[in-house]
């Protein structure tokens, strides 16, 4: 086995591995509090790349701006798509979702699809069929690293990634409000009763959850330089199935199954056949689940079948 | 059901034996709905007494695959507009199906469609579909009903070559009623093999493809015309449906050391998004593809790494035939878009319909026999006939490379002979 | 069974409505002519099957399987593979339809079992899984499957010598003779021993299993008779279309059934009918043909806009906006199972001291809360 390229490809997965982990946090935030599968969040995070490229639009900035403008632009736009798209999960949680909390445990799941279809078409209704362009406003030159390179979108992908796991581990695990979510998460009657507001507590978990997708989205949106209004179906189920991957419910399980994720679809591609990576990844997450059938961080769950 | 009464006036209507109003007052003897005859091309107060024809269209129209059913379908309405400009007797319209069920291309869809198109009479032809395996379900239908059928865009050569495509038009083998505009598989794939094997002196090369029928095919064909011209295939890979990072497998390739990457399929199955990821890995060599990347929507998103890229098409230089050109500025104009890559075919998918149409009558049978002894027909697509299997005989292919930001000529191959 | 002395009469008289529905259904094709509504008739009945087999998973057993699509791809490749130019097979339909629901039950079980010890949406996500992994290997094995040209010009049945052809008559026939077959013997299923257990383990895993049941053969039963009923769609689906591709068989083939069974009313075997009836024909009849009607109606009322609208472009959001406004409306289903009500509530469980379907009484213990 070649090492450097191994390494190489270690990189592109680091990088892949972060865009899932990150989108598979609002997966596993939102499981954690209302045993949901959120099927529209794969669309949520693809509706933040549009709405960043509309706000982009807007600014009027391009690639050719000054250096600075950019960089203004880009932090400008990335907090307002963040509060969009936390707002709009608050929104959905609060239409299609909680009307049914404590109804069948399926209806919910097929609003949630019901949602994801309604944004594909509403971002198809607004920037039309075809993938597109996003402006091109990060240089992408290489670092070399002795033997490998690395591109400098990957390094702030990987980098922007681990610093919004960083912040929300903090958010969840030393604040007040993260004190809430996770007494909501182990039992919101008793929760409820201790005097935390509940319907608060999980708009929070969506607004926060739909804000790192929507995070996401701008991201990956300078990263491959296209959207396109289907985008969130694939990243969506691929990175919920990193979020089961690493124990849904644990935030970081969710990290983990992402990089392990993309970990193994890049691997596939050097070493196996790139049509086969929706195999790989499906059976190594169905040998993981064997043998720990609550993910690889995943606690025993309660009886709640 | 009184479909044969009925069409039997309409047939003593069309043949100019009785009148109008003879015709409205018989159907009303008869207990004819208005509906009926509407469906049959009748239309009672209609637009001062043309007689209403219907072009059926079955195409993937929406989710994921809207970029290719769209762009193709517009270049329909295109064909159906201007024929009704030009005037005449026929006042022509379209009936469009979509056969993208939760937006993918469905067969079951496709064959109910056209089914649904069948049991409307006033529908002489249809216009699809846009996949091969929908076309393998549908054709078996239009071909026992006998009804004409022209696809814009498939390559499949199964579709129409026996022995496989026998087994598509049993009911009635000796009525083709299935065309297609655009060449086959096995004559552009090496046309694309040989042009980076020959111009582009390409020795070594990497080919991904996108799964689909139609880049599948395309692509075993370069692999397998690459191979005899003595180049060596380095590997040949498939794309998962929906990936948008392809730095794996493009490092991969990179490795290999290949002179040349060849894409079969379309720009938003992946043409686009490898194309623009490939220097993001250092890979600075050529980039071919078929024509479902030679489309401006390919230099939108493979944006300035689009730039040099090569693309095949089976048709004559656009910048030299009029008509291509005047297609394209009435195409910007009336959809304030690009026209896709399957956009000319759908047009002139559509016109032989409706040039069938004017010429033969609005009758399923005579339009098929009128399409299929279809000789030197003029298009923008070049001159062309339909020969014995109803495949186009225009066998030329174009090689396109990207120029200062668009596609542009350079190179043509004649298989003509 | 515990009613076996009331006789057909008796039978007649509690399945009455069920069966005036079946006559309307046994005679709509002589009024509708137009092959292509005959023709989505019938593919509603092959996503009845379909529902009814994922109903004895999800709405009998409560194991939330979200890869169905998974066994219709192996029952519809099972029969191509046998009667199609692929390999020079032309084994006969009839048998071939059996054997295909027999392979598809087959590979239930073995697809179920690694899920056994997994619950609640783990199991569901593992399904899923092997609802990408079994198109993505018919996919990509070319030599064995056709790959991604699928397997083209297969042969369609026969009977006495009568061809069935591309007319989708004989198909809608011999659907609703199989959904009346699958129907009893669904029934039948559901008020056995092996049913009753499956309603046990939906309710409370650790209190069947307390009271003897054992969990391993009541799952994997559950997953193989719900697989075997795919079996049948298969053949029959890919029969009368005559091809089968991996395409066809993708996640949202099993999300749509999923919400079919959900829709109608879990458990509810008429309303699991009911429900895949009516979402197919609004998928694929109604979002398909809506721009049509609204040009007709537009022109023979003269209402400019309805000859404007354009609704292909709406599918996916008048699809998701229907699933949202359904389920919030009935978050039950439609026809909801009669029990199945007050089981389904969560943090309710207390409430249930004794599950009632049909004439058989299950004694089942308070369910432990989370």
């Amino acid at each position: 086995m070649n090492g450097v390229l191994f390494a190489q490809q270690l990189i592109n997965g680091l990088s892949l591995g972060a865009i899932y982990a990150v989108i598979a946090l609002g997966y596993t935030m939102v499981y954690g509090i209302v045993e949901l599968i959120n099927f529209a969040h794969g669309d949520v995070y693809t509706a933040g790349s549009f709405v960043a490229l509309a706000l982009l639009t807007v600014l009027g900035a391009t690639g050719h701006s000054a250096a600075a403008a950019v960089v203004f632009a880009l932090i400008v736009v990335l907090l307002a798509t963040m509060f969009i798209m936390g707002t709009s999960g608050v929104v959905i949680e609060r239409f299609a979702y909680r009307p049914l909390r404590g109804r069948p445990r399926l209806a919910p799941l097929l609003t949630a699809i019901g949602v994801s279809f309604s944004i594909e078409n509403l971002l198809q209704l607004w920037y039309g069929p075809s993938p597109v362009p996003f402006p091109q406003l990060v240089p992408n030159p290489f670092f070399a690293v002795g033997p490998l390179s690395v591109g400098q979108m990957q390094l702030i992908v990987i980098l922007s990634s681990l610093v919004m796991m960083a912040a929300l581990h903090f958010f969840v695990q030393r604040t007040k409000l993260g004190k809430a979510m996770r007494a909501t998460a182990q039992d919101w009657m008793a929760a409820e009763i201790m005097g935390i507001d509940i319907n608060k507590t999980i708009a929070l978990t969506f607004f926060i959850g739909s804000l790192l997708a929507g995070a996401a989205g701008v991201i990956t949106g300078l990263y491959y330089g296209n959207v396109w209004f289907i985008n969130g179906f694939r990243a969506g189920l691929i990175a919920f199935t990193a979020a089961v991957l690493g124990g849904i419910g644990n935030t970081t399980g969710a990290a983990l199954g992402g990089f392990v994720i993309g970990f193994v679809e890049v691997m596939t591609a050097q070493y196996v056949g790139f049509q086969w990576a929706e195999v790989t990844i499906f059976s190594v997450l169905i040998l993981v689940l064997v043998f720990r059938p609550t993910g690889i961080l995943g606690q025993q769950l309660s009886e709640r079948a | 059901m009184r479909d044969r009464e009925a069409r039997e006036l309409m047939q003593l209507f069309h043949a100019g034996k009785i009148s109008r109003r003879d015709l409205l007052a018989r159907a009303a003897a008869l207990g004819l709905s208005l509906g009926v005859l509407g469906g049959l091309g009748v239309r009672p107060a209609g637009a001062a007494g043309m007689t209403e024809v219907k072009i059926g269209v079955d195409l993937p129209m929406s989710g994921g695959e809207a970029p290719n059913g769209v762009p193709t379908n517009n270049g329909v309405i295109l064909a159906i507009e201007e024929a009704n400009k030009a005037g005449g007797m026929y006042h022509f319209s379209e009936t469009l199906k979509d056969d993208a069920v939760n937006g993918v291309h469905d067969p079951a869809q496709g064959a109910k469609n056209v089914q649904e198109l069948i049991a409307d009479s006033a529908v002489v032809g249809i216009v699809g579909n846009f996949n091969s395996n929908v076309a393998k379900a549908c054709i078996p239908i239009t071909n026992s009903a006998g009804i004409v059928q022209i696809s814009p865009s498939q390559t499949n050569p199964d579709l129409t070559k026996p022995p496989a495509a026998l087994d598509l038009r049993k009911a009635n083998p000796s009525k083709i009623n299935y065309f297609r505009v655009c060449t086959t598989d096995d004559l552009q794939g090496p046309v694309a093999a040989d042009y980076a094997f020959r111009t582009l002196k390409a020795r070594k090369l990497a080919i991904l493809d996108d799964q689909e029928t139609y880049g599948k095919g395309i692509a075993d064909q370069v692999e397998k015309e690459f191979k005899k011209l003595g180049g060596q295939v380095l590997s040949h890979d498939g794309i998962p449906k929906g990936t948008q990072d392809f730095h794996a497998i493009l490092t991969k390739i990179k490795s290999e050391g290949p002179d040349a990457i060849f894409f079969g399929g379309v720009t938003t199955t992946g043409g686009g998004l490898i194309r623009k990821q490939m220097p993001d890995v250092g890979l600075k060599i050529a980039y071919v593809g078929g024509d479902g990347i030679v489309e401006d929507e390919f230099l939108k998103v493979a944006g300035d790494s689009a730039e040099g890229s090569f693309g095949t098409v089976a048709a004559i230089d656009a910048t030299k035939v009029p008509a291509a050109q005047a297609f394209l500025t009435a195409y910007k104009a009336r959809f304030n878009d690009q026209p896709g890559a399957y956009s000319a075919n759908g047009y002139v998918a559509a016109k032989i319909i409706l040039d069938a149409v004017k010429a033969a009558g609005p009758d399923r049978e005579k339009v098929r026999a009128w399409v299929a002894r279809l000789k030197n027909y003029k298009s923008m697509l070049g001159t062309f006939s339909f020969d014995q299997n109803g495949d186009t005989t225009n066998r030329i292919i174009s090689v396109y490379t990207v120029k200062g930001g668009k596609w542009t000529w350079t190179d043509q191959v004649n298989f003509n002979g | 069974m515990a009613r076996g002395g009331a006789g057909w009469l008796g039978w007649i008289l509690r399945y009455r409505y069920a069966l005036l529905i079946l006559l309307l259904f046994l005679a709509y094709p002589l009024f509708d002519h137009n092959a292509g509504h005959v023709n989505s008739a019938a593919d509603a009945a092959v996503f009845i099957l379909l529902a009814l087999g994922l109903n004895i998973v999800v709405g009998f057993a409560g194991l939330l399987d979200l890869g169905y699509a998974a066994f219709f791809a192996i029952g519809s490749y099972a029969y191509a593979l046998a009667a199609s130019p692929f390999y020079g097979l032309h084994l006969p339909f009839w048998p071939m339809l059996l054997v295909a629901a027999i392979i598809a039950g087959v590979f239930g079980a073995l697809l179920g079992a690694p899920t056994l010890r997994l619950r609640g949406d783990y199991l569901a996500i593992v399904t899923l899984g092997f609802g990408e992994i079994v198109p993505t290997v018919f996919l990509n094995l070319p030599k064995y499957t056709g790959g991604t040209n699928g397997i083209v010009g297969i042969y369609q049945p026969t009977l006495f010598g009568y061809q069935f052809g591309f007319n989708p008559r004989p198909y809608y026939y011999t659907l609703i003779l199989v959904i009346v077959l699958s129907v009893i013997a669904i029934l039948r299923l559901r008020d056995s021993r092996l049913g009753r257990a499956w309603l046990a383990i939906r309710e409370d895993e650790i209190a069947a299993a307390s009271m003897g049941i054992n969990l391993t053969t009541t799952k994997l039963l559950a997953f193989s008779f719900g697989a075997f009923f795919s079996g049948f769609a298969g053949a029959l689906y890919v029969a009368k279309l005559g091809i089968v591709s991996p395409d066809q068989f993708n996640f949202t083939v099993s999300f749509t059934v999923l919400a079919m069974v959900v829709l109608g009313g879990m458990g509810n075997v008429f309303g699991v009918i009911a429900g895949a009836a009516i979402l197919y024909e609004f998928q694929t009849l109604f979002l398909t043909d809506l721009t049509q009607w609204s040009h007709a109606i537009g022109e023979a009322t003269r209402i400019a806009l309805l000859t404007k609208l354009d609704f292909v472009n709406l599918k996916f959001l008048l699809y998701g906006l229907g699933l949202i406004l359904l389920m919030l409306l009935r978050p039950e289903g439609l026809f909801p199972a009669r029990r199945i009500t007050a089981i389904m509530k969560e943090h309710q469980h207390e409430a249930l001291a004794t599950v009632e379907i049909g004439e058989a009484p299950v004694a089942v213990p308070p369910g432990e809360d989370a």
